[in-house]
């Protein structure tokens, strides 16, 4: 990595930044976080990449679709996904995010996430290993050095397209109510 | 001579002002409000035109007693009666638009300027008839105010006036027990021949006195009619009540200490040895500070918990006075006026808030109305930085003054008392000022608007005195050591900024200067990041649901920990004995009403005893 | 003079500025190799500060947010600017210790208004949880710190500082060893470090005032976490353990405090409030009270 390549830091500290200081929210979508723990704690220690868990999406700039992502889930997914503040990153984790995995014939469960929320990269595999979140962390890098991790601004061009997919999984999202508030209701 | 005039005019003025309210209130509202406010502004002006003089004025010679009624003006009497009369100023302003529309207002302006004039003649008074006087007028047009919402409120004004009138009793007393030894009424009289008695008798006069001014200021344990009159109280007249009504009493404890005792006579006074009078006083003042607002800490109502801090806050006041030195004498004054300021603006913000929520005074019920009521949140947030004590606050002056000479003087323990007083303060005041203003806001009260300008005026004004006390303490030092010279205590030296470099390190512009500075430092690098949009209250975390309204306000149990390890010790113990005294003394009454059968037999009976025994007694005598 | 002064003046921020940075690489570099893993680089923080500060959005919640949080970092920044730090007070004339512990008052003050203006249940518990840690510690410290008070007779920090330069044994240390003890073992509470950092626990109550900042609010926040920690060390190390001749010594001695702080916090798990409240109140309290009985029977 060449985090410590100074020249390269100066001429966009931005990107500099955005690499090497990944927050994860720990959202922990689906069974494939089981996996999380592992890699956030001593043995595989994602610290030293500059991962780190965060309790809030306010705080994170990155978001791990962990396992498969059930209809209600999808509503807090798109929730904390709109809370993030820009620039952010969201990795399908699993093959479930890719397309149903293991779940594919499910009527509770959707296939393919890159239509509710934009989605920057994938990691294969069921679950995949901590090495292989490592080389999507590191592959990562190198989109966010090409400029190529635009999920975010997808997101805000293409609105008219995400919401019509969101709508129609989810009718009654509060987003879509009124902007009058109303009690806690089944996402 | 025109000071003489102008000092002549001003008790006429506001007793009269109080009758010519009332009588244009059966004419016209509008014209009675216009009264009342010149006739409160008018003590103000003419007291200000005072400033420096000290004028000696008799108006009444009472034949039968030869003495000679007289009022006068110094700088301790000027220092109250300005904190007095623009106190009382701005709580009518407040009470213009907070009143509008309530039954008896005739009565309640007539009653407050009737305070305001009470408590001027209680500071102007030069001998003790006139002093006994007007605090009777003040006690009882106290009363009156108190008990003018009903309900609850007379069963306070009763507690009140019963307390009250029993330290007037013990005030008569010694007024009369002086007049017989000394011959005279007059203060500054009584100071000169007081020195000669013994010290048993002037400690008898001191307790007599100290009892009287002390129910009057509320210290432990004679304080317990100050929360429910408080609280039950109109809120512009509780901002009077807790602001100068209370501190009357200390007026009265400077007057007592000072002026009659001499103040190194007062130092050597003990009961025995190694206990000194003035130092168990103080002692009493430091658990009037600790415990009270350790009850403030436990409480629910917004107007109960300020009351609950108006006591505490009063022991710093006797802490400071009755330790005697020169700076701790001049952190007690000066926190007199210091308080005034802030627990008038808190009660008046807490006012505001009752005004445009419909009388709400449960800190469990209210939440985020900062955004709404931006002037009262404001007012609010300097009126607890002050009673906290924060840097560049007048309460921050006063409390590092009692806190230095405590220190100094080598009584680590009262001085910690006095700190840890500051930090109950904090949690406390941050529960009040969080509970109302923010978080966030229940959909009753979604609508509210901030209140009408005559109310934000009284609020921005103690705002305004708060931070400009706060960094120009001279302003307010140096009348306060003009007070101690003429107690004859030794006057503080101080600075525009602070005190000079021999008493301690104490520079407000150069703490104004930093403060100032990072946040302008701070407030550049925020801008140069990305301008911020804005989330209202419905777009907060609420890990990954949408946010449930009138269910996402954490207000309730505040301090449940703290209040778990707080609570069972601190209870109102004295509250609880008073209430046990009262119902044994009930018994007791009750048993002696029993002599009165109502059968005429008895009393036929009684009478042939009672001759019995005195034919008896006759006899016996002969024999 | 007057340039020299200003100069010192502002020089005290910037290194308890750069002091911070550097301790919050090194606590997390420090934390990994307890923990048998490799963790961070020690620049680390930069490059988090700098991903915060130039991210794209940022979220406020009104006037009240904002102004929280310049507050909360300028009342740190200006608290710095008057602990002696080895040889430099520039501002001593102007406040002594007490006008110190009523400074670092401001900056709690402006987070937790920002916490209140976040309009969040969890920031509020945050700010509840953190006040009572408060009241449970300043029992104790306020009790050490005026036995420090007493024993040197001054409230100056420079003065306490100077009675302590003859050697070792003029230590705060150990002229008033229960107190020190008393407050070391009260120091994991003041600096807001495990065991006593439930107020911004992530995993109970979504770290607490935290909960609503990101961007740029959050690197102030985190700066003032780390400024609030020198003050706290700086402070330590003035009471107790002779401030130090000049400014490297002063350093070394933070840094040595800080160390034991950092392994404290690497090794222990978080208590509940009742726990803290429960430690904190007891032998703490008690050998502070007996260590201020000492001192103030000595000055008497």
């Amino acid at each position: 990595m060449d985090r410590a390549d100074i020249p390269k830091a100066l001429k966009s500290p931005a990107n500099w930044g955005q690499k090497y200081s990944l927050w994860a929210v720990y959202f922990c979508t689906g069974c494939g976080v089981i996996e999380i723990p592992p890699v956030i704690t001593s043995r595989w220690d994602a610290e030293r990449f500059g991962v780190l868990p965060m309790a809030t999406p306010r705080q994170a700039n990155l978001f791990l679709v962990t396992g498969y992502v059930s209809v209600k889930t999808l509503g807090a997914i798109i929730r904390t996904y709109d809370q993030m503040p820009d620039p952010k990153y969201v990795v399908g984790f699993g093959s479930c995010p890719v397309n149903g995995g293991m779940y594919w014939d499910s009527y509770n469960t959707i296939k393919h996430l890159d239509k509710y929320i934009p989605v920057d990269g994938w990691i294969a595999g069921c679950m995949p290993r901590p090495e292989a979140i490592f080389v999507a962390v590191v592959h990562l890098w190198q989109m966010i050095d090409k400029g190529i991790a635009t999920g975010y601004k997808r997101y805000k061009e293409d609105y008219e397209y995400y919401e019509r997919n969101q709508r129609e999984v989810l009718p009654h999202l509060a987003k879509f109510e009124s902007a009058e508030p109303t009690a806690a209701r089944d996402i | 001579m025109a000071m003489e005039t102008l000092f002549a005019v001003i008790l006429p003025a506001a007793f009269g002002g109080a009758l010519l309210v009332y009588l244009a209130g059966k004419v016209s509202g509008a014209l009675r409000n216009l009264l009342a406010v010149l006739f409160a502004a008018a003590p103000v002006v003419l007291v200000a035109l005072l400033h420096g003089q000290d004028v000696r004025l008799g108006y009444y010679a009472l034949p039968f007693l030869q003495a000679e009624l007289a009022l006068r003006v110094d700088a301790l009497a000027w220092f109250f009666a300005i904190t007095v009369s623009a106190i009382d100023l701005l709580a009518v302003v407040f009470s213009l638009r907070y009143m509008q529309g309530k039954r008896g207002l005739d009565f309640y302006y007539s009653c407050m300027l009737l305070v305001n004039a009470g408590m001027l003649g209680i500071v102007f008074s030069a001998d003790l008839i006139s002093l006994f006087v007007c605090w009777e007028i003040m006690s009882w047009a106290t009363y009156l105010l108190i008990s003018y919402k009903g309900g609850k409120a007379v069963a306070a004004g009763l507690k009140y006036m019963i307390m009250s009138t029993a330290g007037s009793c013990a005030m008569l007393l010694a007024v009369a027990s002086l007049y017989a030894t000394c011959g005279t009424f007059d203060i500054a009289a009584l100071g000169q021949q007081l020195s000669g008695m013994s010290p048993g008798y002037r400690l008898f006069i001191l307790l007599m006195f100290v009892l009287a001014f002390g129910i009057k200021n509320a210290i432990v344990p004679v304080h317990v009619w100050l929360p429910d009159a408080h609280s039950e109280a109109v809120s512009p007249f509780s901002a009077v009540l807790s602001g100068v009504l209370v501190r009357m009493g200390v007026y009265g404890l400077l007057l007592v200490l000072f002026v009659m005792m001499r103040w190194a006579s007062v130092l050597r006074l003990s009961i025995s040895w190694p206990v000194d009078f003035h130092y168990i006083l103080a002692w009493v003042g430091a658990i009037t500070i600790v415990v009270p607002t350790c009850i403030a800490l436990l409480q629910d109502d917004a107007k109960r918990l300020l009351a609950w801090h108006g006591i505490g806050q009063g022991g710093y006041m006797v802490l400071g006075i009755a330790f005697g030195t020169s700076m701790g004498i001049a952190g007690g004054v000066f926190h007199t006026l210091n308080h005034a300021t802030y627990i008038a603006l808190l009660f008046m913000v807490v006012g505001a808030v009752e005004y445009r929520t419909g009388g709400v005074r449960n800190l469990n019920e209210l939440g985020g109305l900062a955004k709404r009521m931006p002037v009262s949140f404001v007012g609010g947030l300097i009126g607890i930085s002050g009673l906290i004590g924060l840097p560049l606050t007048n309460g921050f002056v006063s409390k590092w003054l009692i806190y230095k000479t405590l220190i100094g003087e080598g009584h680590p323990f009262l001085a910690f008392a006095a700190l840890i007083g500051t930090w109950l303060t904090i949690l406390s005041v941050f529960k009040l000022l969080h509970n109302i203003f923010l978080g966030q806001v229940p959909q009753k009260y979604a609508g509210v608007r901030e209140v009408p300008l005559s109310m934000q005026l009284p609020v921005a004004v103690l705002s305004l005195t708060i931070l400009a006390l706060g960094v120009f303490p001279g302003l307010a030092l140096r009348p306060i050591a003009a007070v101690q010279s003429s107690l004859g205590v030794p006057a503080i030296k101080t600075t525009l900024f602070g005190v000079p470099r021999e008493l301690g390190e104490l520079n407000t512009i150069n703490i104004l200067a930093g403060v100032a500075l990072s946040l302008a430092a701070v407030y550049g690098l925020f801008a140069l990041g990305k301008r911020a949009r804005r989330a209202d209250q419905f777009d907060s975390y609420g890990a990954g649901s949408y946010v449930p309204t009138d269910r996402y306000q954490y207000s309730a149990k505040f301090y449940q920990r703290a209040y778990e390890f707080i609570g069972p010790y601190v209870r109102d113990r004295a509250d609880d004995f008073y209430a046990w005294f009262v119902g044994k003394a009930e018994g007791l009454f009750e048993e002696v009403r029993k002599i009165y059968t109502g059968n005429v037999n008895t009393y036929a009976a009684y009478i042939v005893i009672f001759l019995t025994l005195l034919i008896l007694l006759k006899m016996g005598g002969q024999l | 003079m007057m340039v020299k002064r200003i100069a010192l003046i502002l020089a005290l921020p910037v290194v308890g500025f750069l002091v911070a940075v550097l301790f919050m690489g090194l606590s997390r570099k420090i934390t990994a190799r307890i923990q048998r893993r490799y963790g961070p680089p020690l620049y680390q923080p930069i490059i988090d500060v700098v991903k915060l500060l130039t991210q794209k959005e940022n979220i406020s919640h009104g006037v009240l947010f904002d102004f929280g949080i310049l507050l909360g970092l300028a009342g740190a920044l200006v608290t710095i600017a008057f602990i002696p730090a080895g040889g430099i007070h520039p501002l001593s004339t102007s406040g002594d210790f007490l006008v110190v512990l009523y400074l670092m008052l401001l900056s709690p003050l402006g987070l937790a208004l920002a916490a209140g203006a976040s309009e969040n249940p969890n920031a509020s518990i945050g700010v509840s949880r953190k006040l009572t840690l408060a009241l449970g510690y300043e029992v104790p410290f306020l009790l050490a710190a005026l036995a420090v008070m007493t024993r040197f007779g001054t409230t100056s920090l420079v003065e306490i500082v100077s009675a302590q330069q003859s050697s070792m044994l003029g230590w705060g240390a150990a002229a008033l060893p229960l107190s020190a003890l008393a407050t070391f073992l009260v120091l994991p509470a003041m600096l807001g470090i495990r065991p006593f950092d439930f107020a911004t626990a992530p995993q109970e109550i979504a770290s607490g005032p935290l909960v609503e900042l990101g961007g740029k609010y959050l690197a102030f926040a985190a700066i003032q976490g780390a400024l609030h920690t020198y003050i706290v060390l700086s402070l330590f190390v003035d009471l107790f353990l002779g401030g130090g001749a000049n400014i490297l010594t002063f350093l070394a001695k933070v840094l040595a405090v800080f160390f034991v702080g950092t392994c404290i916090n690497a090794v222990l798990p978080r208590v509940s409030v009742a726990q803290a409240l429960r430690y904190l109140w007891k032998w703490p309290t008690l050998l502070a009270l007996a260590g201020l009985a000492i001192a103030a029977v000595m000055r008497g």
